[in-house]
C-alpha cells in the first residue's frame, strides 16, 4: 500500500513511518498541511494519515481539497483532541475512520487495513491466510473450508491479528480494540487471555496451524511460519 | 441576631433607661415646685393668723376662707417660737382611708406674752391628683416618641443597610467555576463600597488564580499527550524489532506499561478538565438503558468468564438530556468497575427506573469510607493498576448534568446508585 502520514511532529510521524514501513508499506510523510496538499496533488495514495491539528492549517482542509478535486484514497484522521465536534465533522467531509491519539500501532494497522478493505471493490473482502479464509461481507471465518464459528469478540480479535501479522501485539491494545478506550480496564489482562485461548483452540480444532504466539509479559505474536 | 433586630433593642435599652431618668427627674423637679407651692401657702396663712392673733388675742375663723384645716390653741404660758412644715396622714371616715396630708406647726407669743400653736393642714389628695395625671401624660408622650423613634431609626436603618444586604446576596451566588466574575453594585455609602471593592477585587484574584490553574492543567496533560504518544510509538517500535533478548523486552515491557498507566492517567485527567470546561456541550435526549444494556453486552464475555450473574430490571427508558459520549463514559466506568471489583460466581443487579439508576454487586467488603472513592487518585486498593480517576470522573459528570450520585457498601454487597430526576409524587 501506498500511504500518506501528515503529522507535524517529527518524532511521531517518524515512528509511524518506521512502524508502517515495517508492514511492507511504502510511505511518504508531510511535516504541514502545504506540503500534504501538493503531495495528495501529485500522487496517488491508498490512505492518508490526517493529523488534524498542523502549523499552518486545519487538516480537514485537506479533506475538503480532495473531495472537490475527486481525488480518490482513504482518509484516516488523527487528532489529540477527542472532541466529537472534530470526529463528527471529519467523517462527515469525507474521512473514513478517526483514531485519537496517542494510538497502539496495532491498532493504527487494523484501522488501515480496514480502510483498505472498504475502499477496494476488486474481491477485497476476502481475507486469505493460508488456509484461513476470512469473508469481511458476511463476517464469516473459514478454516480449511470448514466453517469456523465465533463469537463477535473473537471475530474482531482474529482481524486484528491478521491485520498485525508477524508484531507483537500488546495486551493494551488488544483490550482498547474489543472493548474501547473509554473504559479503564486496565486490570483486566486475564480475560484477553482467555479470548486468545478460544480462538486458538477453534482454529486449532478445525486443523488448523496454531500461529497465536504468546511473548510472556507483553501479548502475543501472530506469525505466519 | 441580626443586626437590626440588635441595634434596634440597644436603641430601646438606651432610650428606656434615659427615659426612666428622665421621667423620674421631671417627676420629682415637679413634685417639688408644687410641694413649695403648698409650703408657702401655709407659710402666708400662719403668717396671717399669726398677725391677727397677736393683735386681738381671738382665735380667727379661717376655715371657710381657705378650705383648709386650722387649729388654734391659745396658752395661758410663754412659748419658744417654732415652726415645721410635715408629711403626714389622716384617718378620713367618710372614705374609711388614710388621706396624705401636708401640715405647718407653729409655736409663737402675743404681745402679752402668751403662747399659742398654730397647726394648718392642707390635703394633698388632690396635688397628688394632678401629679398622677402629669406623670401618665409624660408617660404616654415618652412612650409615642420611643415608638416613632423606633420605626424611624428601623426604616433608616433597614434603607442605609439595603446596599450591604444585595452585596451579600449577590457574592453568595458566586460560582468561581462560572463564567462571570462578581460585579457588587455601587452604593452612595463610601464603607460599603469599600467592602465592594475588596470582595471583588478578592474574588476576581481567586477567579484568576482559579482559571490560570484551570488553563494551565488542561493545556498540561494536552501537551503531555503528544510526547507520551511519541514514547508509546518509539516503545512499540523497538519491541518490533528481531536481535531483542529477554533482559531489553522486559525493559520494554516496563516502559510500555509505565507509559500506558500515565497515558490513562492524563486521558481521565483531559476528560475531567474538559468537562469542567464544557467542551461536551451538544446535548440530546439519550436512554441511559439503552446505554446500559449495550455496556453490560460490551462485557458479556467478562462476565461468563468470572461467572458473574446480571440482572436488570427496568421499569423506564431513562430518558436523560445530556451529552452522548459523558453518557456513554458515566455508564461504563460505573458497569466496568461492577465487573472489575467482583467476585468469581458473583452478581450484578442493574435497577432502572424513571428516577434513578442503580447498580448493586457482589465483591470484597471494603475498609475505606465509600464516598471517599469519589475522590481523585484514591484507590480501591494499593496494588490495583486503576489509576483511580474512574469515580472521580462519574462524580463531575454526574455533577455537571445536576444528577446525584452515592456509593454506599455493606458487607461485601456494593451498591451505586445514580439519581438523574427528583421523585415527582403524583396526586390521586
Amino acid at each position: 500500500m501506498k500511504l500518506l502520514i501528515v503529522e507535524d511532529d517529527r518524532s511521531l510521524s517518524r515512528s509511524i513511518y518506521d512502524y508502517l514501513k515495517l508492514e511492507g508499506h511504502i510511505c511518504e510523510v508531510a511535516l504541514t498541511l502545504s506540503d500534504a496538499k501538493s503531495k495528495a496533488a501529485i500522487n496517488k495514495y491508498d490512505c492518508i494519515i490526517l493529523d488534524i491539528g498542523l502549523p499552518d492549517g486545519n487538516g480537514l482542509d485537506l479533506i475538503q481539497e480532495m473531495k472537490s478535486n475527486r481525488l480518490t484514497g482513504g482518509i484516516l484522521i488523527l487528532s489529540a483532541k477527542s472532541s466529537l465536534d472534530d470526529k463528527l465533522v471529519g467523517l462527515k467531509i469525507g474521512a473514513d475512520d478517526y483514531l485519537t491519539k496517542p494510538f497502539h500501532f496495532a491498532e493504527l494497522s487494523a484501522r488501515i487495513s480496514s480502510i483498505h478493505r472498504r475502499n477496494n471493490f476488486l474481491g477485497m473482502n476476502e481475507i486469505v491466510f493460508n488456509e484461513i479464509k476470512i469473508n469481511t461481507d458476511d463476517n464469516q471465518v473459514h478454516v480449511n473450508d470448514k466453517l469456523l464459528v465465533l463469537t463477535k469478540k473473537e471475530y474482531d480479535l482474529l482481524l486484528f491479528f491478521m491485520a498485525n501479522r508477524n508484531r507483537i501485539i500488546t495486551k493494551e491494545s488488544i483490550v482498547e480494540h474489543l472493548w474501547g478506550d473509554s473504559v479503564i480496564l486496565t486490570d483486566s489482562f486475564d480475560f484477553v487471555y482467555t479470548h486468545v485461548k478460544n480462538l486458538r483452540k477453534k482454529i486449532v480444532a478445525a486443523e488448523g496451524r496454531n500461529y497465536i504466539k504468546c511473548i510472556y509479559g507483553f501479548g502475543y505474536k501472530f506469525i505466519d511460519s | 441576631m441580626k443586626l437590626l433586630t440588635k441595634s434596634t433593642f440597644y436603641f430601646l435599652l438606651l432610650s428606656l433607661v434615659a427615659m426612666v431618668a428622665g421621667g423620674a427627674l421631671l417627676y420629682f423637679t415637679i413634685k417639688k415646685v408644687i410641694y413649695r407651692q403648698i409650703d408657702e401657702s401655709l407659710i402666708t396663712e400662719k403668717t396671717i393668723i399669726e398677725d391677727q392673733l397677736k393683735q386681738t388675742d381671738t382665735i380667727p375663723d379661717f376655715e371657710a376662707n381657705f378650705g383648709h384645716q386650722i387649729e388654734v390653741k391659745l396658752l395661758s404660758y410663754q412659748v419658744r417660737n417654732y415652726q415645721s412644715i410635715k408629711d403626714t396622714d389622716i384617718y378620713d371616715p367618710d372614705s374609711d382611708s388614710f388621706i396624705p396630708y401636708r401640715y405647718i406647726y407653729s409655736k409663737g407669743n402675743n404681745v402679752e406674752k402668751k403662747g399659742f400653736i398654730i397647726t394648718i393642714y392642707q390635703t394633698l389628695s388632690e396635688k397628688n391628683e394632678l401629679l398622677q395625671d402629669i406623670s401618665l401624660y409624660m408617660f404616654f408622650l415618652f412612650f409615642s416618641l420611643l415608638l416613632i423613634s423606633i420605626l424611624i431609626n428601623y426604616l433608616i436603618a433597614r434603607k442605609l443597610w439595603k446596599p450591604f444586604y444585595d452585596s451579600v446576596r449577590i457574592a453568595g451566588k458566586f460560582d468561581i467555576q462560572g463564567d462571570k466574575p462578581l460585579d457588587l453594585p455601587e452604593t452612595d455609602i463610601v464603607e460599603f463600597n469599600q467592602l465592594n471593592v475588596v470582595f471583588d477585587n478578592m474574588t476576581r484574584k481567586m477567579r484568576d488564580d482559579y482559571l490560570n490553574l484551570k488553563e494551565f492543567s488542561e493545556n498540561a496533560s494536552h501537551e503531555i499527550q503528544t510526547p507520551l504518544a511519541v514514547i508509546r510509538s518509539k516503545a512499540d517500535l523497538l519491541m518490533q524489532q528481531k536481535n531483542l533478548n529477554k533482559d531489553s523486552l522486559n525493559l520494554v515491557k516496563s516502559i510500555n506499561e509505565a507509559t500506558n498507566k500515565l497515558l490513562k492517567l492524563n486521558q481521565g485527567l483531559l476528560l475531567i478538565s474538559k468537562i469542567e470546561n464544557q467542551v461536551f456541550h451538544e446535548k440530546k435526549k439519550v436512554s441511559l438503558k439503552r446505554i446500559a444494556e449495550s455496556g453490560l453486552n460490551n462485557y458479556k464475555e467478562i462476565m461468563q468468564l468470572k461467572k458473574i450473574k446480571v440482572e436488570i430490571d427496568s421499569t423506564d427508558e431513562a430518558m436523560v438530556e445530556m451529552n452522548e459520549v459523558l453518557a456513554d463514559v458515566l455508564i461504563s466506568n460505573l458497569l466496568s468497575n461492577a465487573v472489575r471489583f467482583n467476585v468469581d460466581g458473583g452478581f450484578i443487579k442493574c435497577h432502572i427506573d424513571d428516577t434513578f439508576l442503580s447498580i448493586t454487586n457482589s465483591g470484597f467488603p471494603m475498609t475505606t469510607n465509600p464516598e471517599d472513592l469519589f475522590k481523585r487518585f484514591h484507590k480501591y486498593s494499593e496494588h490495583s493498576q486503576s489509576v483511580g480517576l474512574g469515580l472521580s470522573i462519574v462524580k463531575k459528570i454526574s455533577e455537571s448534568y445536576g444528577m446525584s450520585v452515592s456509593y454506599t457498601c455493606s458487607d461485601s454487597i456494593h451498591k451505586i446508585v445514580l439519581k438523574y430526576r427528583q421523585h415527582v409524587s403524583y396526586m390521586g
